[in-house]
């Protein structure tokens, strides 16, 4: 059987790889990549936790679902401003190289 | 007639900001201040303890803050010195090449200041008053000053805000211990809650600790002193005759007025540290100003030492101490308003202040060196002039605190050293007025004039009241001494 | 019934300086107009005073702390200081007349007249105080006037010098006076003299505090009347105007010393130990000074050494609980010191200014009147009767030989030397021949001068006797032995006379060289050293530790910290973005450590 917790280490999995890659990856749609990555596998703990907590009339706890659609939704839209964002940046600063965008240092 | 005093200057000062001619707008508002003080002096009935001339507006019920002010003998007397210092210190001000408006509106906010703590008995105003003080000193001194300016003023306001700070702890602190319907900012409520005991043991000793160290880094207690020096040096004579002669003196005021009453457990817990510290006042830092070889720096320093004898007038807190106390707080800011105002116009006219180039300098400035010579020997304590009679009453006042036969205590001891402090300011003056004024003169002075005849008023007005409070000190200890009567035994243990 | 008698003695001089510091200064005769005026009324109001007997004022307040502290204005109106009123107002008059010749040509007199009258003013105060510290506020003022006028030519290094060193001097003498009076007001409870002197013996219980607090009264003597070991400074007040020394230093500063020590002669007789300190530091003085005055060349330097003997010996009586030898001795001083100084005051003037006794010689024919009055002022100095100083001298010794033989022994050897010097000096500025051209040149003073000169001799040679003095002092009374002791006195004056008139005769430079005399036993030097070694090293080492540890170190210390810590922390703000999400999701973590699993 595959268990609530096996569900959950590939959640955690998925979270770890997707803040290695905002930590360590260079080209910001990369980094915005990654960032849905760590949504999604939130998205993923989430939905197990649905399936696995079984409400009293041995249906699943639809709320854990709704708060899943409220993270889709609201992942689209980040990633629509990110990328604009991103656009914006490309066209002044010529580049997308996330070292490039330091001016606000000491 | 309190507020007029307060307000006179502080609307003096918008008014010149505003465009009106401002050495004018001084001068008239300073002798306005003056007079209405002497009126008030006249009119102050003697003998009563509480407070007089009391308005009052409140602000919020419900924390008991209001706007009040009021005068009894400690604060009268301590208003008189200001209203003179400022006259002379606005009349000592001579061109001024820059924002000259701004000069005299810094001068003035300093004095309103100064005065409204003095004047203040709610303590929120009693604070910010003397904080209202506080940044036209740091614009006096980086701006119109002389020689290392910038860092003498960015030194003295920081320090002086820290201590500032400290202060303001202490006080929140004071009015936290009160148990909470006793809670007022009015001092005569804090006082009356007080003398029914109602601070703990526990609590005075750490409020007054905290106010000591507050209020003594405002007074330039030892080890807390060396901003002082440095920026009297470099300050422009007008300021550091107001500082030195009347912001100091607020340091001193807070000590009696809310330490001592409030907080009698803490003085006598406290009483000995206060004294080595006061020592360290007296004896090295009297030894340091006889190692200075010019004239701003040993002015500076002496200012720092008087405030020694103070200190043990306040830390002895017997009625003829405290009496003493203020009578010296008075006479040492008109002597040290004197004698910085004479050495500002030395060093305008000469360029320098360095004992090794001046020299035989009474031959060309007599009335200089006359005046100089009365501010010299009042502050070294000659009778005939206030100092005298505020430092005999500290040394007798002192003296007897602690006393046994044949014991020495600690306060004897102090007694002593202070006394021998006088020899050691008596070392420094004297030497500073010979280097200065006596002996062989170099052919640089020959052209020099003497003091602007329009000098003559202030440096009377300086001379004369110390002169007179010389001579009849008991019109001042006669104001003064009902204060303390409520509150502090006539012969402590 | 309350006079105002007294108040007008003191308070006339007073005002006569105020008014000619603040108005008169430019106009020099209405000065020293002034001036006389007033101590003139000074004088014919002590005159009228001394006549009355039984004569108070009223007292005035200066601080009143009910319950605590007061110090009354207040007059003694007894014998003593009636008489001493007159001595001090009468000498003090003569002075001022003689100034306005001696300073006549001085650019600086009308600032001299005005301390000369606040220098009367404080002089009769220390006279009629009735109070511990109404006599220290005179006594201070006595100081500082006397520091205006030693530095009355400011503009010569060596009078600035010198009023600066009297000054001090004097004020660490003041302070041990302070502690004095503070420990007697501690113990009795008052500053009044009349009512200390009935509590004294009540304190008989504790003898080392009485006899601390009598030292330290006594130390206000010794440094205003220069007593060894704060007598430096007297020797050098000879920079002042030649009346001021004769003032100062002859007549009536130093005595009203030794008038003080009378006056409060209740507290220092309550302790055995403390009057033979006294007596022996009055001994000491008196042969040291007398030493150091065998081997100086400038006459107001052996006059000023031969007051510091004769001083001496006034202390030496006081603590041999004699109080009328030293008032007598005292009494007769006046005369014949003030003669002395005017005397050689008269002689320096009529030499332009010279006082080195090698350059004069001959003068007993060029300035007769002031070469008789000066031999009659010597003679008293050195005992030789029927002169004043005889009886006085004499009745010290006697009480000498009395009580203790060493201090006998040490007086009457210093009599001898007194007799020495001093007519080493006749002998040298007076016989012989002129030794410069300005002595040669030189001619008698005027009127204006030698007029006082005159009166003074007549009351040196006369005041010793009883007929006169005994109006104003009551006289020591006579001892035992009563030949024997002044035969020896006698004697000690013939064989030093001897000896000076047999080695100086006919010199033209000193044939004697102690140098240790002549350098007076090194003390401005040791006494340099000692401050230069303790105060100034102290001072230099303080204000070291002032600017760099204090300052530099503490202070400035923590502002460079602040900043310091400032910029470290600064570099956390590096601007990229992942070590901002790193730091980030370290925070999270901690967060969710410390929320779920703590």
């Amino acid at each position: 059987m595959i268990t609530l917790g096996d569900y959950l280490i590939v959640s955690g999995i998925l979270f770890v790889i997707g803040f290695a890659g905002v930590l360590l990856r260079r080209n910001l749609i990369i980094i915005l990549m990654a960032l849905e990555l760590m949504l999604n596998a939130a998205n993923l703990s989430l939905v197990a936790f649905s399936r696995f907590r079984v409400g009293p009339a041995g249906l699943p706890d639809y709320n854990v679902q709704v708060f899943v659609f409220f993270i889709i939704t609201v992942a689209a839209a980040e990633v629509a401003v990110g990328l604009a964002i991103i656009v914006a940046l490309y066209r002044t600063r010529q580049t997308t190289d996330v070292n490039d965008i330091s001016s606000l240092k000491f | 007639m309190v507020l007029f005093i307060i307000f006179c200057p502080i609307i003096a000062a918008i008014l010149i900001m505003a465009g009106a001619p401002a050495r004018k707008t001084a001068l008239g508002a300073s002798l306005l201040a003056f007079a209405a003080t002497l009126f008030l002096f006249v009119s102050f009935h003697q003998g009563r303890n509480d407070f007089q001339h009391v308005t009052s507006f409140t602000i919020s019920p419900q924390w008991r803050l209001s706007f009040t002010t009021g005068i009894d003998g400690l604060s009268l007397v301590m208003v008189l010195l200001g209203t003179i210092v400022t006259l002379a210190a606005v009349w000592f001000t001579g061109a001024i090449e820059k924002y000259e408006n701004a000069f005299y509106a810094c001068l003035l906010f300093i004095s309103g200041g100064a005065i409204g703590a003095f004047a203040s008995i709610d303590l929120f105003f009693f604070y910010a008053f003397h904080e209202l003080a506080l940044i036209p000193t740091f614009l006096l001194i980086g701006i119109w000053g002389t020689g290392n300016r910038v860092a003498a003023a960015w030194k003295i306001t920081i320090y002086l805000a820290i201590g500032s700070f400290i202060l303001l702890l202490g006080l929140i602190l004071l009015y936290q211990s009160f148990p909470a319907d006793a809670r007022s900012f009015d001092i005569r409520a804090l006082t009356a809650a007080a003398a029914l005991g109602q601070i703990s043991a526990d609590a005075q000793h750490h409020v007054y600790l905290l106010l000591l160290i507050g209020f003594g880094i405002l007074i330039s207690l030892f080890p807390f002193h060396t901003w002082a020096p440095e920026a009297y040096a470099s300050a422009p004579a007008p300021a550091a005759m107001l500082h030195a002669g009347v912001l100091k003196k607020f340091g001193l005021y807070g000590l009696l007025r809310l330490a001592i009453p409030l907080l009698p457990e803490g003085v006598h817990h406290w009483g000995t540290l206060l004294v080595v510290l006061l020592l360290g006042n007296i004896i090295y830092v009297g030894l340091v100003t006889i190692a200075q070889k010019r004239l701003d720096w040993t002015l500076g320093y002496s200012s720092v030492m008087h405030m020694g004898y103070i200190f043990l007038g306040v830390a002895s807190a017997t009625i003829l101490s405290t009496t003493g106390a203020v009578v010296l707080a008075f006479a040492h800011g008109l002597s040290i308003a004197l004698l910085f105002g004479l050495a500002g116009e030395l060093r305008q006219r000469t360029g320098t202040l360095v004992f090794d180039e001046l020299g035989g300098l009474a031959k060309v400035m007599p009335f200089a060196s006359l005046a100089f010579g009365f501010g010299v020997f009042a502050a070294i304590g000659l009778p005939g002039l206030a100092n005298f009679a505020g430092e005999i009453m500290i040394f007798f006042g002192a003296f007897k605190n602690g006393w046994e036969m044949d014991r020495f205590h600690i306060f004897q001891i102090a007694t002593v050293l202070a006394l021998w402090g006088v020899v050691i300011s008596t070392v420094y003056m004297l030497r500073a007025y010979r280097k200065t004024f006596m002996g062989a003169m170099s052919d640089r002075w020959k052209g020099l004039i003497d003091l602007r005849p329009v000098l003559r008023v202030p440096v009377a007005l300086l001379i004369g009241a110390l002169l007179c409070y010389g001579f009849f000190p008991q019109s001042l200890v006669r104001i003064v001494t009902p204060a303390f009567r409520t509150y502090l035994a006539a012969n402590k243990r | 019934m309350n006079s105002i008698l007294p108040w007008i003695i003191l308070l006339t001089p007073l005002s006569s300086a105020v008014v000619i510091t603040f108005f008169t200064l430019r106009w020099k005769a209405v000065s020293s107009f002034i001036s006389i005026a007033a101590v003139l009324v000074s004088f014919t109001c002590s005159c009228l005073i001394f006549t009355q007997s039984g004569i108070t004022a009223a007292e005035f307040n200066w601080i009143d702390i009910a319950g605590a502290f007061k110090v009354p204005l207040g007059f003694t109106l007894d014998q003593l200081s009636k008489t001493m009123l007159v001595l001090v107002s009468g000498v003090g008059a003569t002075i001022h007349i003689y100034s306005l010749g001696y300073m006549r040509n001085d650019e600086g007199k009308s600032r001299y007249f005005a301390a000369l009258s606040l220098f009367m003013f404080a002089m009769l105060g220390i006279v009629v105080a009735n109070n511990f510290v109404m006599l220290f506020i005179f006594w201070e003022l006595v100081g500082f006037t006397s520091y205006v006028l030693i530095g009355h030519w400011f503009y010569r290094d060596a009078a600035a010098a010198a009023a600066n060193k009297a000054f001090i001097t004097t004020r660490i003498g003041d302070f041990g006076f302070m502690i004095g009076i503070l420990m007697i007001w501690m113990a009795t409870g008052s500053i009044v003299f009349s009512e200390v002197a009935p509590r004294m013996p009540g304190l008989a219980g504790h003898p080392a505090f009485v006899t601390i607090a009598a030292l330290l009264v006594f130390c206000g003597a010794v440094g205003k009347s220069a007593q060894f070991p704060l007598h430096v400074w007297l020797p050098d007040a000879m920079e002042g105007p030649t009346p001021i020394s004769a003032f100062i230093h002859a007549a009536t500063m130093v005595a009203a010393v030794v008038y003080m020590l009378v006056r409060v002669a209740f507290v220092i007789q309550a302790s055995q130990t403390a009057l033979l300190v006294v007596a022996w530091i009055g001994t000491i003085t008196a042969a040291m000074a007398a030493l150091i005055a065998t081997q100086q060349n400038d006459i107001k330097r052996i006059l000023a050494y031969s007051t510091l003997s004769q001083l001496g010996y006034m202390v030496m009586a006081v603590g041999l609980a004699s109080n009328d030898a030293a008032m007598f001795h005292l009494f007769t001083h006046a005369f014949f010191k003030a003669l002395l100084f005017l005397g050689a005051g008269s002689i320096i003037v009529m030499l332009h200014h010279e006082q080195n006794i090698w350059k004069m010689g001959g003068l007993a024919r060029k300035l007769p009147i002031t070469f008789i009055t000066f031999t009659i002022g010597a003679l008293a100095l050195i005992g030789c009767p029927p002169f004043s100083g005889f009886f006085s001298k004499d009745a010290i010794l006697a009480l000498a030989y009395e009580r203790n033989t060493p201090i006998f022994i040490v007086g009457l050897l210093t009599a001898l030397l007194t007799a020495f010097y001093v007519v080493r000096l006749l002998v040298i500025v007076f016989f012989g021949d002129t030794r410069s051209d300005v002595a040669r040149q030189s001619k008698e003073s005027p009127l204006v001068m030698t007029g006082p000169l005159i009166v003074l001799a007549i009351l040196a040679a006369l005041g010793g006797f009883g007929f006169f003095a005994r109006n104003f002092l009551t006289l020591p009374t006579e001892t035992g032995g009563v030949l024997f002791v002044p035969a020896l006195a006698f004697g000690a004056v013939i064989v030093g006379s001897g000896l000076a008139i047999a080695i100086y005769r006919n010199r033209t430079g000193d044939p004697i060289d102690v140098e240790i005399l002549r350098h007076k036993f090194y003390f401005d030097e040791f006494y340099a050293w000692l401050i230069n070694w303790t105060q100034e090293l102290l001072a230099r080492v303080s204000a070291f530790f002032d600017r760099w540890i204090i300052d530099t170190a503490a202070v400035d210390g923590s502002s460079r910290g602040t900043w310091g810590i400032g910029a470290l922390l600064r570099l956390i703000q590096i601007g990229n973005l992942q070590a901002y999400a790193f730091l980030f999701g370290l925070g999270v973590v901690a967060i969710i450590y410390f929320a779920v699993f703590r």
